[in-house]
């Protein structure tokens, strides 16, 4: 989750968010370079004493700063699609896991081996335990196996929404009808927060999502205990 | 209503007349204003650093004392007494080279209203703090905050570069 006052993303939990992380120190270095250079420019051209303005064309400085801007967003389309394409690779799945997004909870169902499946509700702020995070904690998280890969189907039962987890690096629609799947692996255990992300209704702010991620003997000491409890 | 039909009498008198161009006001002032008015087509004069020489002198028309003063240029110019030379010169010319770069004190108004401005903001912004918002969540509280600052602690939160990784878990304070 973030900390307070923060302003840059979240550590990353999964590889996918480790490459993006990388990919927008990269991007953001060449946006920066190049906004300092045509601040400098304007400022150079704003205070400058010279007076004659009637230069009419020059060849040389046009092909210059037409190459260099195309050398430029090729070398961002590069990594950019690598990491694209990263995202897509075939990642043979240990479990899958649907999400589905009602007004205003999120559902998540284990068919793979038995039929689990629980709704996720947040936790309101006046009966929050001492020290839990208002608007983020719910009554059942979803728990993964850590460092394992696992495949969300992601779709919704009303109207759209969209399951997101930033320290992860994942965002996907829950359009309903329509199975959308993306894959995660969490490189630590823990507890990582996220937020719908599609305007949903009402209480489109307040249906969080939370992810568990323990080690497998735990994770299927609580799929045992929830079945056995449903 | 008779204020309001006053108030626009008014503006019209007092403020639109002496403004406007329309013709038929001009009629009635009996005023010849076309010397006034700025004929685009035809070359003007400007003080720019990067035209020295304007396309028209700066005075057109000229009084006895000027002409006397054009006929004296067109012979020799080391006759002309020095303030002659400057009169000649600000016949063609409004202003300097050193006028022109002066500049003005505008930019302390201007800074002077941004910080009004500012300010006005700031007040208003406390003002509403105090007056209209309501309580904030009791998750707020110093108590919640230590406790969940330890649970985010102890569950690693941004353990890389964000926030656990400040902590010295050994010596259980921030480094």
């Amino acid at each position: 989750m973030a900390h307070p006052s923060q302003l840059g993303f979240q550590d990353a939990a999964s590889p996918v968010m480790e490459e993006l992380l990388h990919f927008h120190d990269h991007a953001l270095m060449i946006v920066i370079l190049i906004s300092t250079l045509v601040l400098y420019i304007i400022v150079a051209m704003v205070s400058t004493k010279l007076t004659n303005k009637y230069i009419l064309d020059s060849q040389e400085i046009e092909i210059v700063w037409t190459v260099l801007p195309a050398v430029i967003l090729i070398l961002i389309a590069l990594p950019s699609l690598r990491i694209l394409y990263l995202m897509d690779e075939i990642n043979d799945p240990h479990l899958t896991i649907k999400a589905m997004g009602h007004q205003w909870y999120w559902s998540y169902e284990y068919t793979d081996y038995e039929n689990l499946g629980f709704d996720s509700y947040m936790i309101p702020t006046q009966d929050l335990l001492p020290g839990q995070f208002r608007l983020l904690e719910t009554d059942h998280r979803m728990v993964v196996p850590v460092e394992s890969p696992i495949r969300i189907l992601v779709s919704a039962e009303d109207v759209l929404h969209s399951w997101a987890v930033p320290s992860m690096g994942i965002k996907m629609d829950a359009v309903p009808g329509r199975l959308n799947q993306t894959a995660f692996v969490t490189s630590r255990p823990g507890l990582f927060y996220g937020q719908c992300s599609e305007i949903c209704g009402a209480n489109h702010s307040f249906m969080p999502i939370v992810i568990e991620a323990v080690p497998l003997e735990h994770f299927e000491k609580w799929s045992t205990v929830m079945l056995q409890d449903a | 209503m008779l204020t309001s039909r006053a108030l626009v009498r008014g503006f019209k008198i007092g403020f639109w007349r002496p403004l406007s161009s329309t013709s038929s006001l001009q009629a009635v002032h009996g005023k010849d204003m076309s010397a006034d008015v700025l004929d685009c087509t035809a070359p003007q004069y400007n003080n720019r650093l990067d035209t020295p020489l304007p396309d028209v002198p700066f005075v057109r028309k000229l009084n006895s004392e000027q002409k006397q003063l054009k006929d004296k240029e067109k012979g020799p110019w080391t006759k002309l007494t020095k303030d002659e030379k400057i009169a000649l010169y600000r016949l063609t010319h409004e202003l300097s080279f050193p006028e022109m770069r002066k500049g003005s004190d505008e930019w302390k108004s201007v800074l002077g209203g941004v910080f009004i401005f500012l300010g006005l903001s700031g007040v208003l912004v406390w003002w509403q703090r105090v007056y209209v918002f309501g309580e904030v969540p009791h998750t707020l509280s110093e108590e919640w905050v230590e406790k969940q600052t330890q649970r985010m602690l102890d569950m690693r939160v941004n353990p890389i570069g964000g926030f656990s990784y400040y902590w010295d878990y050994e010596k259980k304070q921030w480094k």
